[in-house]
């Protein structure tokens, strides 16, 4: 559903004039596709990457003047797949544009099988100070699975290189791979705690349309785990790494103290943001917008001075404010009834006040009075919680019409 | 076109078992009678209904005007093509009344069948001239000599009567259109008498209203004339005659013997029955003897999927009516599923036919419940009571006597399987009546059986066993009393009235494991844990638990995530509308059929 372009209100809650401070740009280039991947991507494609280059450039361009932000995030794809030079082009251009603040944090996505000591040491030139290294797995079997194409000794050796450079370094583990068990998982999480990084983030492998795994489970050649047995690593996950010391912050995210991801955090937090490159979203001035996700559209598009954009939709104040309410409570942190009043103006009780009393009555969130939380059996299943939270509630039940409606009218 | 001499006119319908070919010889004597040219010629032509062409069988009798030249004199002929399922037989029986003949066709390799036997006793009773036709000989496994004694054995046919055609080649067609001209008696009536028209059917067109089909007794109709529904008592012009050739074409006048439709500025749906007489507004003439109405069968609640749909489900059904005058609906309520109507039908294709009528044509989303039975009861207080829903079953205590209806059912099938069809029949509580051998390989077993085994699985159950070749046909005849008890479903505590169904207490526990079983696999998990019982009174029989829902996250939510999901969960919010809730569980749509789930893969 998009919105028509609509007066912006004065009520509303949105960063409105406030410049966005984040900056997103998608790299859509990976060496060949994993099996779960439904990302925008182009695998096997290099020859496409200086026109792709080229675009981001012109994209960027047409942004206008040079404006500061306090994060950078390359994103992909697979970033760190990019040539030297290209990275570097790539990076100028998002520089000039998004010049990094003072002690600004900026993260590149990167494939254990592309990290070099050449690598870090081009990316720290440039200013980068923080790695999302897709590990995913430690097991041989589950990264087979997967279809990755690394192996744990480079994972082991490029974090070993990425700690040397003085990199912040987070990384990304699956859970739930076909024929996974608990002690599977556990040696997962056991060489992650070891490898110390400092922040990690963990997801259920999901099956998505537009993936090799999609078609391979409707052709029942490959067998999701149970929701139960999912539930179990999930809390497992949590167990372990939180009394190792990581701070679970959000859904999926876990952090030593301070080294949370700060421009993640823009998107939880209903902040404005910029994207760049195919199928890359932004949050300007109260607008959702997307850029055509495929890479070819993208690139033809900026060719011919088209806008990238496809897809926008403009939130009126109050949907702004349900949409800051649920995806603050993945924080798991919650959500403060006056901080929310003042920057959305709306409070949560006129919002959704009887569906938080049922959640809370249900155990799944806990409500001190001035903050809304999620309980440990809430986040396990918040999706369900969700629809009731993005939708005024109906008062009562509906009277269905009667038979005799006809007669009863004037 | 001026109307025709009677002795001129032919009327005749072809009957048979389903599938033996009716709708096909009915397109080869269009194509030689030059009524549709080959270029426009389909296959099974006159099934023009979505549904007839997607299941490939006839639902709705269809009659078409054809002329021929024969021996220098051009006939008319008026031929009904009718289905072959037994639901349908009403529809059978009102064409039998529009026809002097009646094709009875058996397929070759087939042979005879319970429906050949029923629709042919049906022609028999209507004193119907009937040409027996054996179809399909082209086929290799024809046995054409066994068929003739089939055909001998159970109707009585003289072998010398019958034609061999294939419909499929057109083989034979020219020598049955000839027995037509010569076997089939011209209608009788008197063209100068008062006119009296037989309602056989009719449809409700958007447009033009009420578009009435009539078969001509006596007299004449014309355009301009005022005519009279006598049952309905009202008088109207007629504005358009017409015949259906086979796409309705207008025409001068309908005189006695034809048969063709007339439209008049009918608006209001209930001015036209089925069965009515029209004769002229003056001089009324006498009413024709009429139909009688079939008992419905099956009973089952219709509701709007959307509460708000109730008024627009109302003037559909009612459409449908016109069209199908042997389906019944009242309104009622119930807890769970809201305002609906509780349906009568003639058995359950007849009732899956209505529902997906209603959701292709009109565009409805429906909440059906199970199919029941009509039951007796006589109360302590000598009270008898008609239950037509399981909800209306008093407490045990207040019940002297509780009655269900019994069919004769006449299974035709294989020698070899006499002995496991036999088997069934005892199982389901049948008592046996007879057997007869139509042939050395075939026989007809008769059983008398509670209707309610007969709707639930028989005939699943005999086609399995017979391997397809089995075919039965019933008929009701009376109530008897049997130890029955009402079953009620419980979700989370609450009973679910449209749950609820009457079995028989010998299979209770097994038919309450097996509900339960059902719907603990339709409910989805909720946050919390929901338990689904089956009681009788407050005993509970039967227990199944839907865990609580253990793991429902999204994981990765980033830049355009945010949007994504927060459409996605916004429209879940819509689909939950979609659902029947009952405390707070949802319930879906298709759980209210789970009491048909026989625990069985079909
Ligand atoms: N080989 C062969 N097949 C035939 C012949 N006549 C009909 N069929 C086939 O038999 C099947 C049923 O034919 P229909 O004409 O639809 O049968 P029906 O009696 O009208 O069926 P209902 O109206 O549903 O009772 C179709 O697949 C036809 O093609 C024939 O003479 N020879
Ligand atoms: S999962 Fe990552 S590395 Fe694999 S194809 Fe997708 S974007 Fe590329
Ligand atoms: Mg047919």
């Amino acid at each position: 559903m998009r919105s028509k372009a609509v007066p912006f209100d004065a009520t509303s809650s949105a960063p409105r004039g406030a410049m966005p401070r984040a900056a997103y740009v998608h790299v859509p280039f990976c060496r060949r596709r994993c099996g779960y991947c439904a990302f925008t991507v182009l695998a096997a494609h290099d020859a496409w990457i200086p026109r792709y280059l080229a675009a981001v450039e012109r994209e960027l361009a047409d942004l206008g003047a040079p404006r500061e932000v306090d994060t950078l995030y390359f994103g992909g794809g697979t970033p760190s797949h990019l040539p030297r030079d290209a990275m570097r082009r790539l990076a100028e251009a998002t520089t000039d544009r998004f010049p990094l603040a003072e002690n600004g944090e900026w993260t590149v996505e990167a494939n254990p099988a592309d990290v070099t000591r050449d690598w870090c040491r081009t990316v720290r030139e440039r200013g980068v100070t923080r790695i999302s290294l897709g590990v995913q797995s430690f097991s041989p079997r589950k990264l087979r699975v997967l279809e990755r194409d690394h192996d744990a000794r480079r994972i082991d050796e490029s974090l070993r290189l990425l700690f040397d450079a003085g990199l912040d370094v987070a990384i990304d583990l699956i859970f739930g791979v076909p024929g996974e068990s608990v002690e599977e998982w556990d040696g997962d999480l056991r060489r992650a705690v070891a490898a110390s990084p400092h922040h990690l983030s963990t997801y259920g492998l999901t099956f998505e349309r537009g993936a090799r795994f999609w078609g391979r489970r409707a052709r029942g050649d490959i067998t999701p785990e149970s929701e139960d047995s999912e539930a179990e690593l999930f809390e497992r996950a949590i167990d372990v790494l939180t009394s190792a010391g990581f701070e679970h912050y959000e859904v999926s995210n876990f952090a030593r103290p301070g080294h949370r991801c700060i421009h993640n955090e823009t998107y939880w937090l209903g902040r404005s943001y910029h994207g760049v490159g195919p199928g890359a979203a932004a949050y300007v001035d109260g607008r959702r917008m997307m850029n055509h996700q495929g890479v070819l559209a993208y690139i033809r598009r900026v060719e011919r001075g088209e806008s990238p954009v496809v897809d926008w939709e403009m939130l009126d104040a109050e949907s702004r404010a349900r949409e800051r309410l649920v995806f603050g409570l993945r924080r798991l942190e919650g959500v403060a009834r006056g901080a929310f009043q003042t920057r959305t103006g709306h409070s949560i009780d006129d919002l959704a006040g009887s569906a938080v009393e049922r959640f809370v009555s249900l155990g799944l969130l806990e409500d001190d009075g001035s903050i809304v939380r999620l309980t440990r059996r809430g986040l396990m299943v918040s999706d369900a919680m969700w629809p009731d939270l993005l939708r005024p509630e109906v008062a009562a039940p509906r009277e269905p019409a009667r038979s005799n409606r006809a007669e009863n009218a004037p | 076109m001026p109307d025709f001499d009677c002795s001129r006119i032919r009327n005749f319908c072809i009957i048979a078992h389903i599938d033996h070919g009716k709708s096909t010889l009915a397109d080869r004597l269009l194509e030689l009678t030059g009524t549709v040219t080959r270029r426009e010629m389909r296959d099974q032509l006159l099934d023009d209904m979505e549904l007839e062409r997607e299941r490939g069988i006839t639902i709705k009798a269809r009659a078409v005007a054809m002329y021929y030249e024969h021996e220098g004199t051009r006939y008319e002929l008026n031929l009904i093509d009718t289905p072959g399922h037994v639901d349908f037989q009403y529809e059978v029986s009102r064409s039998l009344l529009c026809c002097e003949g009646a094709l009875l066709l058996v397929d070759a390799f087939q042979g005879v069948e319970a429906q050949t036997v029923a629709n042919a006793y049906l022609a028999m009773e209507h004193e119907l001239h009937i040409i027996p036709v054996i179809n399909k000989i082209d086929l290799k496994h024809a046995r054409i000599e066994e068929v003739l004694e089939e055909m001998h054995q159970s109707l009585g046919i003289d072998p010398d009567d019958v034609v061999k055609v294939s419909a499929k080649t057109g083989l034979g067609v020219p020598d049955l259109l000839r027995a037509v001209i010569d076997r089939v008696p011209s209608p009788k009536g008197d063209p100068t008498g008062p006119l009296q028209a037989m309602v056989f059917d009719s449809h409700y067109d958007d447009y033009r209203g009420a578009i009435t089909y009539v078969r001509v007794m006596n007299g004449r109709i014309e355009p301009g004339q005022k005519i009279r529904f006598l049952k309905g008592g009202t008088n109207h012009e007629v504005l358009e005659l017409g015949q259906f050739r086979p796409r309705p074409v207008r025409c001068d006048s309908l005189g006695t013997g034809e048969v063709g439709y007339l439209v008049c500025n009918i608006k209001s749906l209930d001015l036209v029955h089925i069965g009515d007489t029209v004769s002229t507004a003056h001089h009324p003439a006498q009413p024709l003897p009429g139909y009688r109405v079939p008992k419905r069968m099956v009973y089952c609640g219709l509701y709007p999927a959307d509460g708000q749909d109730f008024d627009e489900l109302r003037e559909e059904l009612t459409k449908l009516s016109i069209n199908d005058p042997s389906f019944e609906f009242v309104p009622e309520t119930s807890e769970a599923l809201g305002f609906g109507f509780r349906c009568g039908f003639l058995g359950l294709l007849h009732m899956e036919i209505i529902q997906q009528r209603l959701e292709q044509e009109a565009d409805l989303d429906l909440v059906q419940t199970a199919p029941n039975v009509t039951y007796e009861i006589t109360t302590k207080n000598g009270e008898v009571l008609e239950i037509h829903r399981p909800q209306e079953v008093p407490d045990t205590g207040s019940i002297d006597e509780f009655r269900q209806p019994i069919v004769r059912v006449n299974i035709i099938v294989p020698t070899e399987s006499i002995g496991p069809v036999m088997t069934l029949c005892q199982d389901r509580r049948g008592e046996p009546k007879g057997n007869e051998y139509l042939s050395p390989s075939r026989a007809m077993v008769t059983y008398e059986l509670p209707l309610a085994e007969v709707i639930y699985d028989l005939h699943d159950k005999l086609k399995s066993i017979t391997r397809g070749y089995g075919t039965m046909d019933y008929e009701l005849i009376g109530y008897a009393p049997a130890d029955l008890v009402r079953l009620d479903i419980l979700v989370n505590g609450k009973r679910v009235d449209a749950l609820s169904f009457i079995c028989h207490r010998g299979d209770s526990d097994r038919r309450g494991r097996q509900v339960v079983k059902k719907l603990k696999s339709e409910i989805d998990r909720h946050m919390f844990e929901v338990a689904v019982q089956a009681a009788i009174g407050s005993r509970v029989i039967a227990r199944e638990t839907v865990p609580a829902m253990r793991k429902n996250v999204t994981a990765k939510c980033y830049g355009g995530d945010i949007t994504r999901k927060r459409k996605l969960w916004a429209k879940q919010r819509e689909g939950k509308k979609r659902m029947k809730s009952v405390g707070n569980v949802d319930i879906p749509q298709k759980a209210f059929l789970a009491v048909l789930d026989t625990g069985e893969k079909k």
